[in-house]
C-alpha cells in the first residue's frame, strides 16, 4: 500500500504546477495571484509535494506513458470495456469527463482513493483486461492517488507550448555508449518543467536502437542514423542519433572557405559521409553518365534522344554542363516532365472525359515547355474556373471524388503531407487536427467535383466532432474569417493558394524540390516524399533548406534544380560498394540503382526493338509516356508495374509478381513479338547486310549505350560460331542476344 | 550485397506501407526490446505437416454466421441467419455450413483469437506474418518463411496463391523475392483457364528459353550487380524456365484431369471460383508444394449480412456457400487420398465482425474475436478450442492471438517458432514473435514446456 503522509490535500488552492526559470516573469492563470512559486520547484519524480496534482499536465501523461489510451486499448473509438479515453489524450477534457463522471463516478472514490475503479483496474487488483499497467508502488500511481484525494480536478495550470529533448542530435562513438536524455516541457510563459520520466521513448527501429528507463537512457547497436520519438501529451519531437559506420570516411574539405567553393549539394553530402565514416564510390564513366542522365531527364536512352553525342567531350565539365542544358531544352523533356506531372497530379479521366483530361495534359505541356514556375503553376491550378473540357487546369478539381478526398490530395502534393489520420481523429504524431483536415476540406466543397468547375456558395463538410458545418481553415496555421466572400464566395481558395505559394510557406518549396531529389537520386532525403512531418525527419537537413531556397531565388523552375542535381558529384557517383558504404542505403555514399519505371521500359523497349508496342485505340507510335488514358490498362503495361494514378505513384512502379513477369517475358508477346517483327531493327539491320558483330554493336549502344567490352565481344563470337554457318540458326542467337540485353541487369536499371 | 532498395523492377517494392499508423501502434509497447536468444539448431523436425492450404478470406468473414454462431444471443447479435448442429455434440455452426457439419468431427475450431488491428492491411499482415506490422521491416508470410527453410521439392514454386494473394501484402517481407508467392491469375472456376504465359511463344524451343536464360546470367556477370537472390540457379528468370520447361508443372495446373464428380464436389459456377481454387491447392500440393493459398475475396460484409447466404432468391453460390463445400470437400478429398494427416487446412480471415449488426444489416470489422478452422496435420479431431463470449465481442477463455496462431501454424509444419531467419542486412528474426505461444491444446505439450 501507498504511504499517506505526505499526502497534502489542497483541494481548490490554484498554484502553478510549474517551476520557473529565475528571471521569467509569473503569471499565472485564472483566479490566482501573481505569486512567485519557486520554492514550488519539484523535487523528483512526476510531481512536486506541495502541489495539486493537475488532471492534463500530471494525470494525462500517465495515461499515455502507460498506454492507456492507444487505439489498441481505451484510445480506440469505441473504447474498451465500456471505458474511452481520446487518442493519445487528443482531447483532456472528455478524457476527465469520462473518469470522473461516467459510469455513475465509480471510476472514482473520493473517501478512499485507492478503492476508486480507476486505480484498482490499473493495478490489476480487479481483473483487468490490459493486465498491470500500474503497480501500487509505482510513484505514479501515487500521484493518481493525490490527484484523486485532491479531488479528481481538471486543474488550470498552463499546458505546455512545446517540448525540449536534450539533446536532439547526438553522435555515439560505439555501441557501448549511453546517451542520457533528458525533456523539458516549455509552458507560455517561459516555465519549463522536467517531464523526462513521463515521456514516450519510441525507437523507429527498434532493432537497432534500445531505450533504458530510470534513467531515460538511449545505446545503439547498428551503425547509422536511428530516430526516436519523443512523445509527452500531444507534443511529438524526433531526436536523431549516429553510430559512424567506421569505415575510412571520405575526405572533407578541411577549410570552410574551400567548402564555400564546393558544389552546394556535394558540400553537404560530403559532410554527412565524413561524419558517418563512410567512404565514397567513385564516379561513373561518361556513357554510363549520359544513360543515366538522359533517362532521368527525358525518360529515353540517349540513343533516341536528339542528343548529338559526337559534338561533347564529357570528361569536360563545361560540355557536361551543356549536354544537361541540350537536354534540358529539349521536346523529349517537355514530353517527359508532362508524364511525370500528370503522375504527380493524378490525371486520369474522370467519367471517362477523355476531352477533359486531353486539355489537362496539354495545358500541363505548355507549362513546361514555356519554362512556367513552379509557383505559377500552383497558383493557377487552385484558382482554374470553367469548362473542365476547355480550361485544362480547371481538371485539378476533377482529381478526386470529394472535398475530403481532394484535401488529401492537395496536402499531399502540394505539402507533402499525410493528413488522412486527421479525418477521425487529430494526427497522433503530427501537427495535424481534425480542425486542420476538415478546414481544408471545406476550403474545397466551395469548388464541387463537376465538368463545370465553378464555386457552389452552399458547399460546406461537417465537422464530425462538432457536427456543425467546419470553418474554412489554412491547415496548421489560421481559421479564414468568416467574411461573405468567404461564405459564399471564392476568397478561400485564394486564401489557400497565396498561403502555399508564399516563399514563406515551409511546405511547397522543400516538397517539390524533394520529389526532384528522389526522381534524381533514387531516395527522398524525407523519405517517401509525400510524408513530411516532424517525426519523419530528412536525412540531410540542412541541405533541403539550401535547395529549397535556392529553388525559390531561382523562380521556382524546375530546369535549374534539376541542372543543379545533375551537376554534382553525388549524382554521378557509381554504384558499385565499397567495403565499408554496403550498408549505406540512404547517405549517397554510392549510387542506389534504380529500376526503370514501367512505362520508361516499355518505350526503352519499344525503341531499341524498332517495335511500338500499341496502346489500345491510340495511333501507332505513341508512347508508354505519352498515354493520357491510364485506365486503359495492356497486359505490357500490367506486367511491368504501371501505376494507375489513382493514389500517389511515388513508391515507383506497383508490386508484380516476379515470377508472372518473367514467365510472361520469356513465352509472351512483349518481347518475342517484337524481335520477330520484320520491320523491327534486328530484321532490318540483317536486311541490310549487316555482320553479325556490327549488329551486336548496335544493339549494345542502344541498350547501354556503349560498346560491348573485349570479354563480352568473345562471349558472342562464341555463342556464334556454336552454331555453324547456318544463317537461321545465326538469327535466332542474334535474337536471343537482343532478348538478353533487354533482361539484363544492366539495362533494366539506370 | 546491396542494400535492399525501396523498389525493384524484377522483384516486389518493399512499401513503405502505413508507416505512420504502425508507429502509432508501437507506442503501445513500451517494454524494453528483449533480445531473442539464437537457438538455431535446425529448423525442422522429423515430424510435422508436410504441406499447408491456407484459405484466406479477405476482406474479414463473420465468424457469427460461420464458424462461431450465438443462437442464445438476442436477435441484433444473433442475426438474421440461423445456426445448425454438427457431427460433435454441442457444437454447432452457422445454418450455410451444412458440409462442413458433416466432418465436423475431423476439425479443429478456435473461437478465441483476438487481435487489436481492426483495420484491413494492419490486420492482414499481423494474421498473414504473425507481426504486427512496423514501419522498419515486412514481414514475411507463412508460405514464404517455408519456402526459405525448406529444400525445393519439384520445379513447382514453393509458394503458390491460388488465384492471387493478399493485395496488401508482398508476401515475402524482406525475405528474398524467389519466396513471395506465385500467382497463378485467371479464374480457376472458368472452362479455358490456364496459368498464363506457361505454352512456350510460338516457334520457341526448350533450348532456345535456355540459351536466352544463360545469356542472362553472363551479362548480369559481366556487369558484376547481382544482388544476392539474383544468384544463377535462383534469379526470378531461373524459376520461370524451369517452370516452362517442366511438362510435370503444366499438368500440375491443368483442372480438366480431374474427374467430373470430383470438380463438382468442390463446387463449381458462381463466380467466386474457390470450390475450383481448392481443387487446384490439392493437386498442387499432391505434386509436393509446400504452400499454397487460396484467395477468396468479398468478406467485407458491412452490408446486409444475409447475401452471405444468398444474393438472390435461389443463389446456391453465394460467399458462405461456396466455401461450405470447398472447405468440406477439401476435407474430405485429402482423407481419402491419404493426405489428410500430412496436410494442414487453415480457414481465416484478418479479422471477425461486429457482435452487433449495423444500421445496413451489415456488420463492421471486429478484432477482438474471431474464429480460425483448421483440419489435418496433425490438430486433434472434432474439437473446439478457446471460445468467445455469450455476445461473441471477447473471448471467454484461452485468448489466443495471431502471433499465438503463428507459433501454432509453424510448430505443425514441423518448425520451432524460435528459429530465426535473417534479413538482407544480417539481422535475426524469429519465426513468431518472442512471447507467441503455440496452442498447447493443439499442438501438444511442446519442447520447451517439457
Amino acid at each position: 500500500m501507498i504511504a499517506n503522509g505526505n499526502r497534502i490535500l489542497q483541494v481548490g488552492l490554484i498554484l502553478f504546477a510549474w517551476s520557473l526559470g529565475d528571471s521569467s516573469p509569473v503569471a499565472a492563470q485564472g483566479r490566482s495571484a501573481k505569486t512567485p512559486v519557486d520554492a514550488a520547484k519539484p523535487e523528483k519524480g512526476t510531481n512536486g509535494d506541495s502541489l495539486p496534482v493537475d488532471f492534463r499536465n500530471d494525470v494525462m501523461p500517465i495515461l499515455t506513458r502507460q498506454g492507456c489510451n492507444v487505439g489498441a486499448c481505451h484510445g480506440a473509438a469505441r473504447g474498451r470495456g465500456g471505458f474511452r479515453l481520446s487518442l493519445y489524450g487528443g482531447n483532456p477534457l472528455a478524457d476527465h469527463e469520462a473518469i470522473v463522471r461516467h459510469l455513475k463516478g465509480r471510476r472514482i472514490h473520493f473517501a478512499d482513493p485507492e478503492s476508486s475503479l480507476l486505480l484498482r483496474k490499473a493495478t490489476e487488483s480487479i481483473q483487468h483486461g490490459g493486465g498491470e499497467v500500474l503497480s501500487w508502488d509505482n510513484p505514479l500511481t501515487e500521484t493518481l492517488v493525490d490527484w484523486i484525494a485532491q479531488g479528481a480536478q481538471l486543474g488550470q495550470s498552463d499546458l505546455p507550448t512545446r517540448i525540449e529533448v536534450q539533446p536532439r542530435r547526438a553522435e555515439l562513438k560505439s555501441t557501448s555508449d549511453r546517451l542520457s536524455i533528458q525533456v523539458f516541457a516549455k509552458g507560455p510563459n517561459g516555465q519549463s518543467r522536467d517531464v523526462t520520466e513521463l515521456t514516450v521513448l519510441t525507437a523507429e527501429d527498434s532493432s537497432a536502437v534500445e531505450i533504458q528507463r530510470e534513467p531515460v537512457t538511449i545505446t545503439v547497436n547498428r551503425p547509422g542514423r536511428h530516430v526516436v520519438i519523443a512523445r509527452y501529451l500531444n507534443h511529438v519531437v524526433p531526436l536523431q542519433i549516429s553510430l559512424p559506420f567506421g569505415g575510412n570516411a571520405a575526405a572533407v574539405n578541411s577549410s570552410a572557405a574551400q567548402r564555400k567553393q564546393q558544389h552546394l549539394v556535394d558540400r553537404y553530402i560530403d559532410l554527412s559521409l565524413h561524419s558517418l565514416g563512410l567512404p565514397a564510390s567513385g564516379q561513373v564513366n561518361d556513357q554510363i553518365w549520359l544513360r543515366r542522365l538522359c533517362l532521368d531527364l527525358t525518360g529515353r536512352l540517349p540513343e533516341f534522344t536528339e542528343l548529338d553525342q559526337d559534338q561533347y567531350d564529357l570528361s569536360q565539365a563545361d560540355d557536361r554542363q551543356r549536354v544537361i542544358d541540350e537536354l534540358l531544352q529539349s521536346p523529349q523533356f517537355v514530353q517527359f516532365w508532362t508524364f511525370k506531372f500528370s503522375q504527380w497530379l493524378r490525371v486520369r479521366p474522370q467519367l471517362s472525359d477523355a476531352q477533359a483530361v486531353r486539355q489537362y495534359r496539354d495545358w500541363i505541356a505548355d507549362q513546361i515547355r514555356g519554362g512556367v514556375s513552379y509557383q505559377q503553376m500552383a497558383r493557377e491550378l487552385i484558382l482554374a474556373s470553367g469548362n473542365s473540357q476547355q480550361i485544362g487546369p480547371a481538371n485539378f478539381y476533377r482529381t478526386a471524388q470529394s472535398p475530403r478526398l481532394q484535401a488529401e490530395f492537395f496536402s499531399e502534393f502540394f505539402m507533402a503531407s499525410r493528413m488522412r489520420c486527421a479525418n477521425c481523429h487529430n494526427h497522433p504524431l503530427d501537427r495535424w487536427t481534425q480542425d486542420d483536415y476538415h478546414g481544408l476540406a471545406a476550403i474545397f466543397a466551395k469548388i464541387p467535383t463537376r465538368p463545370m468547375v465553378e464555386v457552389n456558395p452552399f458547399g460546406q463538410v461537417i465537422h464530425p466532432r462538432t457536427l456543425q458545418p467546419a470553418v474554412q481553415r489554412l491547415p496548421g496555421e489560421r481559421f479564414l474569417e468568416q467574411t461573405e466572400d468567404v461564405l459564399k464566395g471564392d476568397q478561400g481558395r485564394q486564401a489557400l493558394a497565396s498561403w502555399l505559394v508564399d516563399s514563406q510557406n515551409p511546405y511547397f518549396a522543400k516538397a517539390f524540390v524533394n520529389r526532384l531529389w528522389n526522381h534524381m537520386m533514387g531516395r527522398g532525403l524525407v523519405h517517401p516524399v509525400d510524408d513530411f512531418r516532424d517525426t519523419n525527419p530528412p536525412t540531410h537537413p540542412e541541405l533541403l533548406s539550401v535547395m529549397a531556397g535556392d529553388f525559390t531565388d531561382n523562380g521556382y523552375d524546375l530546369r535549374h534544380t534539376l541542372r543543379l542535381i545533375a551537376t554534382s558529384q553525388a549524382y554521378a557517383r557509381s554504384s558499385d560498394v565499397l567495403p565499408g558504404n554496403q550498408h549505406d542505403d540512404k547517405f549517397y555514399s554510392h549510387a542506389l540503382p534504380r529500376p526503370l519505371i514501367a512505362e520508361v521500359m516499355a518505350d526503352a523497349i519499344s525503341d531499341v526493338t524498332g517495335v511500338a508496342e500499341r496502346y489500345a485505340e491510340m495511333p501507332i507510335g505513341t508512347r508508354a509516356t505519352e498515354l493520357v488514358v491510364t485506365n486503359v490498362r495492356t497486359r505490357t503495361l500490367e506486367v511491368l508495374g504501371q501505376c494507375d494514378r489513382s493514389d500517389s505513384c511515388e513508391t515507383g512502379s506497383l508490386p508484380v509478381d516476379a515470377l508472372a513477369q518473367n514467365l510472361h517475358l520469356l513465352n509472351g508477346p512483349l518481347l518475342n513479338q517484337k524481335l520477330d517483327a520484320p520491320q523491327g531493327r534486328l530484321h532490318r539491320l540483317l536486311a541490310a547486310g549487316h555482320r553479325a558483330d556490327d549488329v551486336i554493336d548496335q544493339f549494345y549502344i542502344a541498350a547501354y549505350n556503349r560498346k560491348p567490352n573485349a570479354d563480352e565481344q568473345q562471349f558472342w563470337q562464341q555463342q556464334l560460331r556454336a552454331v555453324g554457318q547456318d544463317r537461321q540458326l545465326q538469327r535466332e542467337v542474334l535474337n536471343d542476344c537482343v532478348w538478353s540485353l533487354l533482361n539484363s541487369f544492366e539495362f533494366k536499371h539506370h | 550485397m546491396k542494400p535492399i532498395l525501396s523498389y525493384n523492377w524484377d522483384g516486389r517494392p518493399r512499401r513503405d506501407f502505413l508507416r505512420l499508423g504502425m508507429m502509432a501502434g508501437a507506442f503501445a509497447g513500451l517494454s524494453a526490446s528483449q533480445r531473442s536468444i539464437a537457438n538455431n539448431s535446425g529448423p525442422a523436425k522429423a515430424t510435422g505437416a508436410k504441406a499447408c492450404i491456407l484459405i484466406w478470406l479477405d476482406g474479414g468473414p463473420s465468424h457469427l454466421e460461420s464458424f462461431d454462431p450465438k443462437p442464445d444471443a438476442p436477435v441484433e447479435v444473433r442475426g438474421p441467419l440461423g445456426s445448425i448442429a454438427t457431427k460433435v455434440p454441442g457444437v454447432r455452426l452457422g445454418e450455410c455450413m451444412e458440409r462442413t457439419a458433416e466432418i465436423m468431427d475431423r476439425i479443429t475450431l478456435v473461437r478465441s483469437l483476438t487481435s487489436p488491428l481492426g483495420e484491413h492491411a494492419v490486420g492482414t499482415h499481423y494474421m498473414l506474418t504473425g507481426y504486427q506490422p512496423t514501419p522498419v521491416l515486412e514481414y514475411p508470410a507463412y508460405g514464404a518463411a517455408l519456402a526459405e527453410v525448406h529444400q525445393p521439392r519439384s520445379v513447382l514454386p514453393a509458394h503458390i496463391a491460388v488465384p492471387k494473394f493478399d493485395d496488401a501484402l508482398s508476401g515475402n517481407g524482406f525475405l528474398p523475392t524467389r519466396t513471395a508467392p506465385f500467382t497463378v491469375g485467371g479464374n480457376p472456376d472458368s472452362p479455358n483457364f490456364k496459368v498464363r504465359d506457361l505454352e512456350f511463344y510460338p516457334g520457341l524451343t526448350l533450348d532456345r528459353l535456355q540459351r536466352r536464360k544463360q545469356m542472362v546470367g553472363q551479362l548480369d556477370q559481366f556487369h558484376r550487380k547481382l544482388q544476392q537472390a539474383d544468384v544463377v540457379g535462383e534469379s526470378a528468370l531461373q524459376r520461370a524456365y524451369q517452370l516452362a520447361a517442366s511438362q510435370e508443372a503444366k499438368q500440375a495446373f491443368d483442372l480438366s484431369q480431374e474427374p467430373q464428380a470430383i470438380r463438382n464436389l468442390y463446387g463449381r459456377g458462381g463466380g467466386s471460383g474457390i470450390g475450383q481454387s481448392c481443387l487446384l491447392a490439392r493437386r498442387l500440393v499432391q505434386r509436393g508444394v509446400p504452400f499454397v493459398t487460396v484467395g477468396s475475396t468479398g468478406w467485407d460484409t458491412h452490408q446486409n449480412i444475409r447475401t452471405l447466404k444468398e444474393r438472390f432468391p435461389g443463389d446456391r453460390n453465394a460467399h458462405l456457400p461456396s466455401m461450405d463445400r470447398a472447405f468440406a470437400a477439401l476435407v474430405t478429398d485429402l482423407e481419402s487420398q491419404g493426405m489428410l494427416d500430412e496436410t494442414l487446412v487453415l480457414v481465416m480471415g484478418e479479422f471477425g465482425r461486429t457482435p452487433k449488426i449495423n444500421a445496413g444489416g451489415g456488420r463492421d470489422h471486429w478484432p477482438n474475436a474471431y474464429s480460425v478452422a483448421m483440419a489435418g496435420g496433425g490438430v486433434p479431431r472434432g474439437v473446439v478450442v478457446g471460445q468467445s463470449d455469450a455476445l461473441g465481442e471477447r473471448p471467454a477463455d484461452l485468448p489466443v492471438t495471431p502471433a499465438d496462431l503463428a507459433a501454432t501454424i509453424y510448430t505443425l509444419m514441423g518448425l520451432d517458432p524460435a528459429f530465426e531467419l535473417h534479413t538482407s542486412d544480417g539481422r535475426p528474426v524469429r519465426l513468431a514473435p518472442d512471447g507467441a505461444e503455440p496452442i498447447r491444446e493443439i499442438c501438444g505439450v511442446t519442447e520447451r514446456d517439457a
